[in-house]
């Protein structure tokens, strides 16, 4: 047993006797006492599963009494009460790694689980304003340097058709329509119903009615809140590996990262199925053709024939072309969702 | 007994701690018998159970979403530090989760300050100005990576000292003096000016470093030496420094030469090549990988085994050169230990997704047992508790604006 007075870093190897009220230390060579502690004042500091050997202390005094020997512990501990977790039954590691390992795979399964499906419920609480903000700051950082066009009738044209199958389908907040000049020929929605136009798109539609398509499809992403359902999904994804890993290790934040882009590009697809089949929906409803969003396909097909969705796999944000064009095909019914006057507006929005 | 060996020749070195502790003990004309037995630390913490506390603090995260942290930090060490002795002696980690959960509200409240001060200058500065798409998260997170460098360092200084305060050793609590902010401030510096000049001065600021982290440390009222100088050091440095930059041209070489082999192999040229990238299938993409991971190997080849080189000896020499009071301290960790040490326990978080950390820390811990030797033993007598008080909080900084292990 070695006994530290708290007040120098001496050591001295002693003894002890226990009686009914009071801890006796002593020099086992000459019997002189060190210290005598009353029981009632004995602290363990800590316990025997966390410390190999949990010093002995009087309540808020620095001196310390450190027990080596486990068969001294265990018959300390059966004589004074107070200090019983010097000597707690030895942890069956086994049985509890088994164990914990079985919690922690329960637990992550769950919080997936939640993510997976708990986003449905989740996104619609996070207040609009503040989904409204991100997406106004988004776009700030994305019209830094493009050019933004300003035609009037050609916006008013698009948004009124946007705003128009956006209460179709009983969504109530006002839907925000940008085009911005140049390509990629594409478009994509924000948080806070704001939906991005590139005037490539436009110019490359071979009719008015693909570039309704592409709208409705944009509108379903709007209806569904997919921006803001794949952000809580990113964030929640980013929570489960940093908690995973200890939230400690910044070596796993690549693996974080690139296990989030693998989980964004599967939402991606499922988001995109969901919003095809809302777009030609809504289009239906409205009396309008809805043939536009297997044509944009098609010629998007045509123009490149390999694939690169069907052969990119899981690894595509999208589903394979073919895939879309069949499950969009409809007649080319209905009326046109622009005007004649519209739609000429609209391809020289950004002139 | 390597070690002893090693060390024999700076005894003559009037900088050496060796020269320095004899000075301390040995009275004028009397011949130096300080008592100079070795001794190492150790380590006899079982990886089983270390594990078993570290998953049940991985499960404790998930269920409170990262609040358990700071009491799961401070079960882990206080298993750590008890299974560690030195002389026979064990140490004792007296922090608790809610010190820690201070610390990190209080960073926390640092943070909503600078943020509030950012608004501000937002406000008055930028709002609606000429170059208002200059936007407020801009200048918060600008001004945040700008403010994240030097609070780191406050931060480890800072985590080092609460630490420090929390563990005893003996019955008598650990210490540092000096300010985090005046570290803070140095390291900022000296990170800056290494940067500058191409690494060149990597010896001045590991030094200069270290120094008042190693002699501003307390064991009791008994402060710790350091008697290094960066003289010392610039040749090995320059060595490695010119040696890393052949070693990048080389491997730059064999990674050209090895992709120049495969093309040539398959029947293409380098404008073919272009071609691919212009379109990339996933067949390109497969490719980029492998060739990517090829040059992860070379560079692991080449590169990795001289920073350790390096490490390695900068280790020994400023373990070697510190001291308390009589007790000096020398290690004779090899180039292949730390690659264990630095590129090995990089491997297994990373290959295991983070759950082998408590085996890092276990052959850390094991790795210190094993290398560190300690020669002679304190006067006991004379090391006493410090009168000061710990500080009530710590390491809110770190959890901030850094990645902190146990």
């Amino acid at each position: 047993m070695r006994y530290y007075d708290g007040e120098t870093a001496g050591v001295e190897a002693v003894a002890l006797r226990v009686t009914s009220h009071e801890l006796v230390i002593y020099r086992p060579a000459d019997s002189s006492i060190v210290a005598r502690w009353p029981v009632p004042e004995l602290v363990v500091l800590g316990d025997s599963r966390h410390e190999a050997a949990p010093p002995v202390a009087l309540r808020g005094g620095n001196a310390r009494l450190v027990v080596e020997d486990p068969a001294w512990r265990t018959q300390l501990a059966s004589l004074v009460p107070a200090l019983a977790p010097l000597a707690l039954p030895p942890i069956r590691v086994g049985r509890r790694l088994a164990s914990y390992s079985l919690a922690l795979v329960a637990v992550v399964g769950t919080f997936w689980g939640l993510l997976e499906y708990g986003t449905e419920y989740a996104a619609p609480l996070l207040p609009y304003s503040l989904q409204a903000k991100l997406g106004e700051s988004v776009l700030d950082e994305l019209l830094a340097d493009k050019e933004e066009c300003t035609g009037k009738v050609g916006l008013a044209a698009i948004n009124r058709l946007a705003n128009e199958l956006a209460r179709e389908a009983g969504y109530k907040h006002e839907v925000k329509v940008h085009i911005v000049e140049g390509g990629p020929v594409n478009a994509f929605t924000l948080p806070g119903s704001i939906l991005v136009f590139y005037s490539d798109l436009i110019d490359r539609a071979k009719d008015s009615s693909q570039v309704a398509g592409v709208v409705a499809h944009e509108i379903g992403h709007v209806v569904h809140e997919h921006p803001t359902k794949g952000l809580v999904k990113a964030y929640g994804m980013d929570l489960l590996v940093k908690l995973l890993t200890g939230g400690y290790t910044d070596i796993l934040a690549t693996l974080g990262t690139g296990g989030n882009v693998l989980l964004a590009m599967r939402n991606g697809r499922a988001f995109e199925r969901e919003a095809d089949a809302t777009g030609v929906k809504l289009l239906e409803k409205r009396g309008l053709r809805a043939d536009g969003v297997s044509s944009f396909f098609e010629q998007m097909l045509e123009k490149e024939p390999k694939d690169a969705a069907a052969a990119a796999g899981i690894w595509s944000s999208h589903p394979p072309t073919a895939e879309r064009i069949a499950a969009t095909k409809r007649p080319p019914s209905g009326r046109p969702a622009f005007t004649y006057s519209e739609w000429q507006a609209l391809r020289s929005v950004c002139k | 007994m390597q070690c002893s060996q090693r060390y024999r020749g700076p005894l003559s070195d009037a900088s050496s701690p060796w020269t320095q502790a004899a000075a301390q003990t040995a009275a004028p004309g009397v011949p130096w018998t300080a008592d100079l037995t070795p001794s190492r630390p150790v380590y006899d913490g079982r990886l089983g159970e270390l594990y078993t506390i570290y998953l049940r603090h991985l499960v404790l995260m998930l269920l409170t979403l990262g609040w358990s942290r700071f009491w799961g930090r401070t079960r882990i060490r206080r298993y750590v530090w008890n299974h560690l002795s030195v002389l026979g002696d064990r140490f004792e980690y007296r922090g608790r989760g809610r010190e820690l959960l201070i610390g990190f509200l209080l960073a926390l409240l640092l943070l909503a300050a600078w943020g509030g001060l950012m608004y501000a200058v937002w406000v008055y500065g930028f709002h609606e100005k000429p170059f208002a798409s200059f936007g407020l998260f801009d200048i918060f997170s600008l001004s945040v990576a700008l403010i994240g460098f030097p609070l780191a360092y406050v931060g480890h200084y800072a985590g080092l000292r609460y630490k420090l305060t929390r563990t005893r050793w003996r019955g008598i609590r650990c210490g540092m003096a000096g300010s985090a902010w005046h570290y803070g401030a140095i390291a900022t510096f000296l990170g800056f000016a290494n940067a500058m000049t191409g690494y060149l001065l990597t010896p001045v600021v590991s030094v200069n470093l270290a120094r008042p982290r190693i002699s501003n440390t307390r064991v009791g009222t008994l402060p710790l030496a350091f008697a290094g100088g960066a003289g010392d050091i610039y040749g090995r440095y320059l060595g490695y420094y010119f040696l890393n930059i052949l070693a990048w041209i080389v491997a730059a070489v064999v990674v050209f030469m090895a992709v120049g082999g495969t093309l040539e192999g398959l029947g293409l040229s380098f404008d073919d090549l272009g071609g691919y990238f212009a379109k990339p299938s996933l067949h390109t993409v497969a490719l980029v990988l492998a060739a990517a991971f090829a040059a992860y190997i070379v560079f692991g080849l080449l590169i990795l085994p001289l920073r350790c080189w390096w490490q390695a000896y900068l280790l020994r020499y400023l373990v070697s050169h510190s001291r308390a009071g009589n007790v000096l301290f020398a290690t004779a960790i090899t180039t292949r230990q730390m690659w264990g040490f630095l590129v090995l326990n990089y491997l297994i978080v990373l290959l295991t997704l983070g759950i082998g950390w408590p085996w890092v820390m276990h052959r850390t811990l094991k790795l210190i047992a094993d290398q560190l030797w300690i020669y002679g033993a304190p006067e006991s007598a004379a090391i006493r508790q410090p009168p000061d008080r710990a500080p009530g909080y710590g390491e809110g900084l770190l959890d901030m604006f850094d990645v902190s292990g146990v």
